[in-house]
């Protein structure tokens, strides 16, 4: 599941060299998607912080 | 600034990002020092600036490339700034190895801030956006080798996070590659990480 973005990524670097610019940018959004989906999964920990 | 050199500067940004997930590689496979599951998604949002800096490298400057890198920058650097507030507290440990007196965390949120920067700056030059949508050029031999290598990190770092955590999420604190913890035929695999 944590290799989402990075294969994402990987098929919107494929679409890019293709020339499937809007096919990249769909791509990119899905993987910035998940990143930002993974990242709320693991910030579980409470910061040790005062603001 | 010409669009072509808006390219140009932007083959050369993408080999710095480039550069930047190569240090991060390097660290894990020559010293072993494994990424956590928020070092993994800092190199995802690297990635995300990546992708913009090659869309601007293959179909010519556009004001939505950029937005693609500022959004992938703040994301990255959002990450990284929950990491680094993970530690700041004297007492409370640190994750990996410091590089140059600084955690691979704070780097990285620091290099998320200068890809904001640089791309704002970009963005000042107009005359880059004057083809329009027009289709650009043939991309020449820098840009194409950046982009290959761009494609070429995304894969590698995708098959590292597989061997790491498998299908599902990340340990915290990660000590092994999962995939290659038992059974013989991961032999030559674990010597290639180093386990």
């Amino acid at each position: 599941m944590m290799s989402i973005p990075f294969f994402g990524v990987f098929l919107a670097f494929v679409a890019t060299l293709a020339g499937s610019r809007t096919l990249a940018l769909a791509l990119w959004f899905v993987s910035m998607a998940a990143m930002l989906v993974l990242f709320k999964l693991h910030a579980t920990d409470p910061l040790n912080i005062a603001l | 600034m010409s669009p072509d050199l808006s390219r140009t500067l932007n083959a050369l940004g993408l080999a710095a990002v480039c550069v930047v997930l190569i240090v991060a590689f390097a660290d894990q496979l020559l010293f072993g020092d494994l990424p956590c599951p928020l070092c993994i998604l800092q190199r995802a949002g690297f990635l995300g600036v990546a992708m913009g800096l090659a869309l601007n490298v293959k179909f010519g400057p556009r004001p939505s490339h950029y937005a693609v890198m500022l959004i992938s920058s703040l994301a990255g650097a959002a990450v990284s700034l929950r990491q680094t507030l993970l530690h700041i507290v004297p007492g409370e440990g640190a994750y990996g190895d410091a590089f140059f007196g600084l955690h691979f965390y704070a780097w990285a949120f620091i290099v998320f801030m200068v890809c904001v920067a640089g791309t704002a700056a970009m963005l000042l030059f107009d005359r880059q956006f004057a083809d329009g949508l027009k289709p650009p050029a043939r991309i020449g031999a820098l840009g194409g080798i950046m982009v290959a290598l761009g494609l070429l990190l995304a894969f590698a770092n995708g098959a590292s996070t597989v061997l790491e955590c498998g299908g599902g999420l990340c340990p915290d604190n990660p000590t092994s590659y999962l995939l290659l913890q038992d059974g013989a035929a991961g032999a030559p695999l674990r010597q290639l990480f180093g386990q």
